[in-house]
């Protein structure tokens, strides 16, 4: 007993590194768990009522009532456009449109950006709705000018949101008018550039040709404009295409929240539930 | 005893917060100076390893419930405030006041790289290479944080060091 007492006394400052790193790993393993995911909207809650607070002195008040009043003749601009050019695009490939999943898109939801972050360390933006407003996560948020990200975890009054330029944010996208499909990520280097995958060599992707999100994705309405197509390097396969966004991250003040897409079924039947069935 | 624990329970905190809202946004190529980093080395150097690893517990607890990126947090403050007690100057030690400066300089740079690369191979959202995270990115956000631990130091540490 002697021994085990001289032996921690000796090495405590090693057994109380074991301890912490330990608790930290178990932290890093139960990221996922309900007790971290609520502590995390806790923490999510405060830190953007804090960033909220410190951000909203350097708004002038007449300004921001401005600002808001343009950002709603956008939403409404923005959803007419959408529509419009969604069904542009149907007729041109003289496809009927039998379930439009843009239809839900014609009401979104108006957020101001409370905190940004973009560093090596954390890269998000903040926004000031959350469930009470009816935010969801993976709800898609995008300005008048394109594609801004995807909502990772929502509390009361905040949401916090995975933009574009994440290394982890995948969306898939077609260029129009060629209607080449392919999956658009970032993949570090310029805020402004992304980068689209699997585009086969065969296909006709032009230069400048406009990319939006397409019906593909899981999360995205479709038709919202991402960017143009800024370079296009052939490789064995697959061409290698850098896309300008349209966004500007470096001043983004207003955005919107689109309504979460609902295709529970078209999600049944891509994955293991699909037996050939109907699905409940 | 009791008071100097309370004093630097409110510095980690009001530091936490610093570093949060304020330095972070003092960013040169996405890194910014760690004021923490500073804190912990200073506590380590002055007080012990222990006293530096539990701060360093508590620091990534409190950064990471700020950012949603908790246990990567506690890991690498911890490990910080481990690497820094390393550098503890003993209470009887006759080092000059420049000794010790230069002991606590050791200390903020060895420890905050490592706190740096530690963190970087957990966590990368600008999908930079790891070399360059590790090694450039790294290296420059040690440069600004000892530069900042010259100001500190020059504004601050000195009498504490020299006590």
């Amino acid at each position: 007993m002697q021994k085990f007492f001289s032996f921690f006394v000796r090495h405590n400052a090693y057994l109380l590194l074991a301890l912490y790193c330990a608790i930290a790993s178990l932290c890093i393993k139960l990221q996922n768990d309900d007790f971290m995911t609520r502590l995390r909207t806790g923490s999510l809650e405060f830190t953007a009522y804090l960033g909220d607070k410190l951000m909203s002195y350097s708004y002038l008040l007449h300004l921001r009532k401005e600002n808001e009043r343009l950002m709603l003749l956008n939403t409404d601009l923005l959803a007419r456009t959408l529509n419009l050019e969604t069904a542009s695009i149907d007729d041109r490939n003289r496809r009927k449109l039998m379930a439009d999943t843009t239809v839900n898109a014609s009401r979104f939801i108006m957020a101001r950006v409370v905190g940004r972050r973009f560093s090596d360390r954390e890269n998000m933006l903040l926004i000031d709705a959350g469930w009470r407003k009816g935010i969801k996560k993976d709800m898609t948020v995008l300005t008048p000018a394109g594609l801004v990200g995807r909502v990772t975890a929502v509390s009361e009054h905040y949401a916090r949101v995975m933009p574009v330029i994440h290394a982890d944010f995948k969306v898939c996208v077609v260029s129009d008018p060629t209607n080449v499909m392919g999956v658009l990520g970032w993949s570090g280097g310029r805020e402004f550039t992304a980068q689209m995958e699997r585009v086969p060599i065969s296909s006709a992707l032009k230069l400048h040709d406009r990319i939006l999100t397409s019906d593909l994705s899981t999360f995205s309405v479709r038709g919202i404009p991402v960017g143009r197509v800024e370079r296009i390097v052939p490789d064995k396969l697959f061409y290698t295409v850098d896309v300008k966004l349209a966004v500007d991250f470096s001043s983004l003040t207003q955005v919107l929240v689109a309504p979460l897409k609902i295709e529970r079924e078209k999600v049944e039947m891509s994955g293991d539930n699909a037996v050939g069935e109907p699905l409940q | 005893m009791t008071k100097k624990l309370s004093l630097n329970i409110g510095l980690l905190c009001i530091i936490s917060l610093l570093q949060i809202y304020g330095l972070s946004r003092l960013s040169l190529f996405h890194v910014s100076p760690d004021a923490l980093s500073i804190f912990l080395a200073f506590l380590a150097v002055t007080v012990g390893q222990r006293t530096g690893m539990t701060f360093g517990f508590a620091a990534g607890t409190i950064t990471g419930l700020l950012s949603g990126n908790l246990g990567l947090n506690m890991l690498s403050r911890t490990v910080e405030g481990f690497i820094a007690g390393y550098f503890n100057i003993p209470e009887n030690s006759h080092a000059t006041a420049n000794q010790k400066s230069r002991r606590l300089y050791g200390a903020v740079a060895i420890s905050s790289f490592a706190a740096n690369a530690i963190f970087s191979i957990g966590y990368n959202p600008l999908g930079y290479s790891p070399f360059f995270r590790i090694a450039v990115l790294g290296l420059l956000e040690t440069i600004l944080t000892l530069g900042l631990a010259f100001l500190v130091n020059r504004l601050f540490l000195k009498k504490n060091l020299s006590d």
